[in-house]
């Protein structure tokens, strides 16, 4: 029993990781090759069909460990503490990258490697803010009190983000420089359909691998917790 | 005053602290709570004063469960252990002000001083905690539950401490407060001292209660156990 | 009112647990006077830039400094081992969050009334006029730093590296109060558009009445064993 069900899970995962990918060349197609350049900033612009879904992920994973915190603190099931730390994990690595990506791009196309622009530096922000949960729970010695004050810390990042996004828009609108990208200016005024489609796309497939490695990270937490459960109680 | 504990399970990392304790206890019960080191002791009484919260099971006093956020449940509890009850650079009087006035019960001044005096520490009144030997501030500690007469009062090994007198009076403090319908719950290695106050005793053993029984006159039982359980205290 | 009294009392023993160690807050004026002398050798602020830079540098050392007194903030009950004697004591946990975070208070504006006109006497600074809603402003953002620090305090009580994680988890999440007080601050001294001072300032009183409140709240798990 136990068996087949656990092996229909991993399926269910495969295909999600399966669509995942689909969805991410698919959007990729579209954005880098279907959809028209920019009218003001040309080829440039493109990058804006990677960088929003991966903030929008990231975002996501940040709600994700704020809606595990909060179940864990009220109810104390050790599977909304594993549904926290996996989504913090995985959060961690979508940041990283999309900060690396913007890196990466931003050097032969706008001659600098980091600019301080809004979105970029929420970004850095939210990376500082899951890598600091993440060590407050390797360091915390015990590990339900660690479990109690990651879910703290989530559930007070949560409520912090709103304002931080609100601090750091208004500290940029003052210091925006004539940049090339014009990052805060919103996707949709750039109106044309097969813009809106490559982002809706990229989205999506984001989301898919977003939650294709949650799951993953999910099974390797109920795993872990599983051994804790045998060792402790015996095999009864 | 009543407590019941149903199936109380305590879990640190991978090891069992307690294990399925049943165990309920009444209107003036002593009870003396004997176990070797690591037999739990620890565990069961910081779990009866909502220091730490079980990892299964459940405890009521007075018929309502032991949660989080239950204070006035609280206010019946006090735990007396040879340390960390006072702060060392308040002054004996400033202690007994401030954990009394915490726990709403103001006091005037002459009644910590009567409370001071009655413990042998009025000469050192307004001298820092820090000052005191381990014993004087173990008698601070007893004053200082005087004043906030608890109706469940837990004892961790009070009897390391304390000199004659200090034993004295601790124990004739305990025996007013059973006598006034509290219930006391008393860990220790001094067994036969103990023996002589309680109206029951239990052994712990590996997390468990291995031994819950009234006190009586011969207490065979008792003395049986005992050798089995603990030959080292023997 | 219970919580009200009791909050009262916990203060009353930080204080003058304080006043008999005198620890905290004579390493706290020491540090930030050390630090506006590493902030003149390491910055160079022209004359003109001035208003511009020095809410800053001057909202830095305050952090820092202020940090310094929450890794000491349950230093007496650790020492003494007493959070278990306070944990007992039937009240409401957030008094004891509340009480802290007074303190906190409490210290950090006591350095700040002796660092504010340090900072304008050795940079030069003529902003004596404008001193009150500069620290109107300064006062707010230490609400804002002492209601998260004290949270963030008990959370790292049991941790290791405790110094340094505290920092970690707590200076990201303050940005919001960081920008708030130096923005509102730029724009007293004139480098600022004068509109935007009245919502930096509601955006600082946001974050400190959201924060207080969540910890208030929140404190009842972060402190138990």
């Amino acid at each position: 029993m136990e068996a087949t069900a656990q092996t229909s899970k991993g399926k269910s995962a495969r295909i999600l990781g399966w669509l995942a990918v689909i969805a991410i060349l698919l959007g990729l197609y579209v954005g880098l090759i279907f959809a028209p350049p920019d009218k003001f900033q040309g080829q440039l612009q493109r990058i804006m069909y990677l960088h929003i879904p991966s903030i929008l992920t990231a975002y996501l994973a940040f709600f994700i460990v704020f809606v595990g915190s909060c179940l864990y603190l009220w109810k104390g099931e050790p599977r909304d503490d594993i549904l926290a730390h996996s989504a913090a994990e995985v959060g961690v690595l979508f940041t990283a990258l999309t900060i690396l990506e913007g890196s990466i791009w931003g050097r032969p196309t706008w001659g600098v490697w980091w600019t301080w622009d809004a979105r970029l530096t929420l970004t850095a922000i939210l990376l500082l803010i899951f890598v600091g949960y993440l060590m407050l729970r390797a360091l915390t010695e015990d590990e339900s009190r660690a479990a109690v004050s990651g879910a703290v810390l989530g559930i007070i990042g949560f409520f912090d983000i709103p304002l931080i996004h609100m601090s750091v828009k208004w500290f940029r609108t003052l210091h925006q420089q004539a940049s090339i990208l014009q990052p805060d200016k919103a996707p949709w005024e750039n109106v044309a359909p097969p813009m809106l489609a490559a982002l809706g796309i990229n989205f999506v497939g984001f989301v898919l691998l977003f939650f294709y490695l949650l799951s993953l990270r999910l099974r390797l937490g109920e795993t872990t917790q599983e051994i804790k459960r045998l060792k402790l109680y015996g095999r009864s | 005053m009543g407590v019941v504990l149903r199936r109380v399970s305590k879990a640190y990392g991978f090891l069992w602290a307690l294990r399925d304790v049943n165990l309920t206890l009444s209107h003036g019960d002593f009870v003396a709570l004997l176990g070797p080191n690591g037999a739990g002791k620890t565990t069961l009484l910081r779990l009866l004063c909502a220091l730490h919260y079980p990892t299964s099971g459940e405890i009521e006093i007075d018929g309502e469960p032991l949660d989080r956020g239950k204070i006035h449940l609280r206010s019946a509890i006090g735990f007396l252990s040879p340390d960390g009850q006072i702060y060392d650079k308040l002054t004996a009087r400033e202690n007994l002000r401030f954990f009394t006035s915490l726990s709403g019960k103001e006091m005037k001044s002459a009644e910590i001083s009567a409370a001071l005096d009655q413990v042998g520490l009025g000469p050192w009144s307004d001298v820092y905690a820090s000052s005191l030997s381990h014993g004087m501030k173990c008698r601070l500690a007893i004053a200082k539950w005087s004043l906030l007469k608890p109706r469940f009062f837990l004892l961790d090994e009070p009897y390391g401490v304390l000199d004659g007198p200090g034993v004295d009076l601790l124990e004739s403090f305990l025996k007013n407060l059973c006598h006034g319908g509290a219930i006391v719950v008393i860990a220790t290695h001094n067994v036969h001292r103990v023996l002589g106050l309680c109206t029951r005793a239990l052994i712990l053993q590996g997390g468990g209660i291995i031994f819950d029984e009234p006190r009586r006159e011969p207490w065979k039982s008792f003395h049986e156990a005992f050798a089995n359980f603990l030959p080292s205290e023997a | 009112m219970g919580t009200l009294k009791q909050t009262y009392w916990l203060l009353w023993k930080d204080v003058l647990l304080e006043i008999r160690r005198r620890e905290t807050l004579l390493s706290m004026f020491f540090f930030g006077t050390v630090l506006l002398f590493l902030f003149h050798f390491s910055f160079e602020i022209p004359r003109e830039q001035t208003a511009r830079m020095a809410p800053g540098l001057l909202w830095l050392a305050f952090i820092f400094t202020g940090t310094l007194a929450l890794t000491q903030l349950f230093q007496g009950e650790k020492e003494s081992r007493c959070l278990d004697a306070l944990l007992l004591c039937p009240m409401d946990r957030g008094a004891l969050y509340l009480a802290k975070v007074f303190f906190n208070l409490i210290m950090m504006v006591v350095v700040e009334v002796v660092i504010f006109p340090l900072f304008g006497v050795l940079f030069n600074l003529d902003f004596w006029r404008l001193l009150p809603s500069l620290f109107f402003v300064v006062l707010l953002g230490t609400i804002g730093f002492c209601v998260l620090g004290t949270l963030f305090s008990a959370l790292t009580l049991r941790a290791r590296a405790k110094e340094l994680l505290l920092p970690l988890i707590l200076f990201p999440l303050m940005i919001p109060a960081i920008l708030g007080t130096v923005r509102a601050m730029q724009i007293l001294l004139g480098a600022g558009p004068g509109q935007e001072f009245y919502p930096w300032l509601r955006l600082l009183i946001g974050f400190d009445v959201i924060f207080m409140t969540a910890g208030f709240l929140i404190f009842e798990w972060v402190i138990e064993e």
